[in-house]
């Protein structure tokens, strides 16, 4: 804004603030004090004493350690899969000429207002009958398949204002289709598909629902918290420490790439003219 | 999230790249078919792994809807028998209201709210980065997690802090078990849930409002306009579209919310807080009852189409 702005915005704005920053502090307090001492509330200050007592013991009680491995390993398989698979697919619909180019794109980049409950009835059924229940594809195939919706969208985006030129004339020097994707178009795009990445790492970490329904053994971390944050449990000191283990790679992930995820919505709204 | 990098890209600039061209009106000898032995090299494993994990699952989830499905009984047909069941059910009834309601207000209240605070901190966006920054990681934590925050909040035995500010204000007769109270379970959802939202509309709003065309401003200072109103006349009707946007973005993840739902009350108490989205859940995956689960899904995937109508027509014309 132009000109000289008051003196009470800032401070109005750092007030609000409060609602948003009070809960998340709540936790993180509640993970350090002994569980005795909260239990009148986390923000009684008339015994303060510090612990790391639940940092330690969280990892024999919950399985957390395990869950931070398959959640690394679910969430790293379905970016990368997703970050490989989607610029081909951009770059078909973008640069080549095929029958039903239109109409698939169409059907594929309109996908992405479905909800998973959509479709988790019929793949129950589907994995049960192909012996796929607790197989660590049952969750991937889902997380890779329903992200083109959004993924080619946004990357084909990006592909439109790529310089037509380009590729014009590696096919004119000899290029095929297919290698004038990979030596002229994918090092080009690489800000694309770094963002679908990033979109799709935190939207495969955060999943609840499809590992809850297709997983037995092999848990992600936020299946186990939701089994452990039931309401009538007591251990709110470890549970916030697993609260603050669940979240704290996509949170960071998503702070310290806010820029991107801002500049990429920026970009998106239209804003960009 | 996905969402948000996905629903944005509005695409005025069609007749841009209209203009510019795709490439093809160079080569008009190409055929139809030149490209497509690489083209479906390209696209088959994208094409097999959608196929898969939405094509399939979408017909048949509509297909398994005119089915009676119980556990591992043998499935009959049942033609409209669900839907039918679906409309006499007082659970999915209540279901349905518990929807519109939650779908209703976490939108009004997260885009409200995120508004609002836009607008305020455009009045000087430097010095207010830090609370923007705050507001937004709210909406980086675990959707589980967010249910888990807020179920410390409304602890009803002394320890949660709604409580104890309730008391301070003097308002102590207020405060009670929150979440075991069917009515007030839903509002404490729907708070927790905007709580969440409310940076995704903020961030929308507030970079509308950093892309006002800055000689606009600067006409209306020279014209002697003091902040507030240049923020009423100015700013606020040019953030418009990016209201739009978060509107839409809010709609569709309130009506597929799951996770804050299932950890904050697992649909309870009394079946309360199911919104269809949970009802669903709740049918095919407890009562293994798959069919009505899935008559269910149909009911909340046509709400999903209802608010995405505008949208689709969007995309659908805009694609090239």
């Amino acid at each position: 804004m132009i000109g000289k702005s008051p003196r009470w915005v800032p401070i109005t704005a750092w007030v609000l603030s409060i609602i948003w920053v009070v809960p998340l502090v709540g936790i993180v307090v509640t993970s350090i004090r002994p569980e005795g001492d909260t239990l009148l509330g986390w923000w009684r200050l008339d015994h303060v004493e510090l612990t790391l007592n639940a940092w330690f013991e969280v990892w024999g009680k919950y399985k957390l350690g395990e869950a931070f491995i398959v959640t690394l390993e679910m969430a790293g398989i379905g970016t990368l899969g997703t970050m490989v698979l989607t610029p081909a697919a951009a770059y078909a619909f973008q640069f080549l000429r095929f029958p039903f180019r239109r109409t698939l794109l169409i059907i594929i980049i309109n996908a992405f207002v479905l909800p998973a409950q959509v479709i988790v009835i019929p793949l129950f059924t589907l994995w049960r009958q192909m012996g796929l229940i607790d197989n660590i594809l049952s969750v991937l195939i889902p997380y890779v398949g329903l992200s083109f919706a959004w993924s080619v969208f946004l990357v084909k985006n990006f592909l439109e204002d790529f310089p037509h030129e380009l590729v014009e004339a590696s096919r004119i020097d000899g290029c095929g289709p297919i290698a004038s994707f990979f030596y002229v178009v994918l090092p080009n795009s690489l800000s694309p598909i770094f963002a679908v990445g990033i979109l799709q790492f935190l939207f495969c970490w955060n999943s609840l629902l499809i590992p809850l329904l297709f997983m037995r053994t092999q848990l992600p971390l936020p299946v186990v918290f939701a089994q452990i944050s039931g309401m009538y449990d007591a251990n709110w000191d470890m549970r916030a420490v697993a609260a603050i283990v669940t979240t704290i790679v996509p949170l960071i992930v998503f702070l310290v790439f806010q820029r991107q995820f801002a500049g990429g919505s920026l970009a998106s709204s239209g804003s960009k003219e | 999230m996905s969402q948000v990098a996905l629903v944005t890209r509005g695409s005025d600039d069609g007749e841009f790249s209209r203009a510019k061209g795709n490439g093809r009106e160079l080569t008009p000898l190409r055929r139809w078919f030149a490209d497509a032995p690489a083209a479906s090299l390209l696209l088959l494993p994208v094409l097999v792994l959608f196929a898969f994990a939405v094509v399939y699952p979408l017909v048949q989830t509509i297909i398994l809807s005119f089915w009676d499905i119980r556990g591992l009984a043998k499935p009959k047909f049942y033609g409209l028998g669900n839907f039918i069941t679906l409309a006499q059910d007082a659970n999915f009834r209540q279901a349905v209201v518990t929807t519109i309601l939650w779908t209703a207000c976490t939108t009004a209240l997260s885009v409200g709210a995120g508004w609002a605070i836009a607008l305020l901190c455009s009045l000087s966006p430097r010095r207010t980065l830090i609370p923007r920054v705050m507001i937004f990681a709210a909406f980086g934590v675990s959707e589980a997690v967010t249910g888990y925050v807020w179920l410390q909040m409304y602890r009803g035995d002394g320890a949660g802090l709604v409580n104890a500010v309730l008391s301070l204000l003097g308002l102590g007769g207020l405060a009670h078990a929150w979440l075991g109270d069917s009515n007030t379970a839903v509002w404490c959802l729907i708070i927790a849930y905007s709580w969440a939202q409310t940076g995704l509309p903020l961030l929308v709003i507030f970079a509308a409002t950093q892309a006002v065309p800055r000689n606009i401003l600067e006409a209306a200072y020279v014209d002697g306009a003091m902040p507030m109103s240049m923020m009423r006349h100015i700013v606020a009707p040019l953030s418009m579209p990016g209201v739009r946007v978060a509107v839409f973005i809010n709609l569709l993840g309130s009506l597929r919310a799951f996770d804050t739902i299932y950890v904050l009350t697992g649909g309870g108490p009394a079946r309360a807080t199911e919104t269809i989205g949970f009802f669903m859940f709740r049918e095919s995956f407890t009562q293994f009852k798959l069919g009505y689960g899935a008559a269910a899904t149909l009911v909340l995937l046509a709400a999903v189409l209802i608010v995405s109508i505008p949208a689709i027509i969007q995309r659908t014309r805009n694609t090239r």
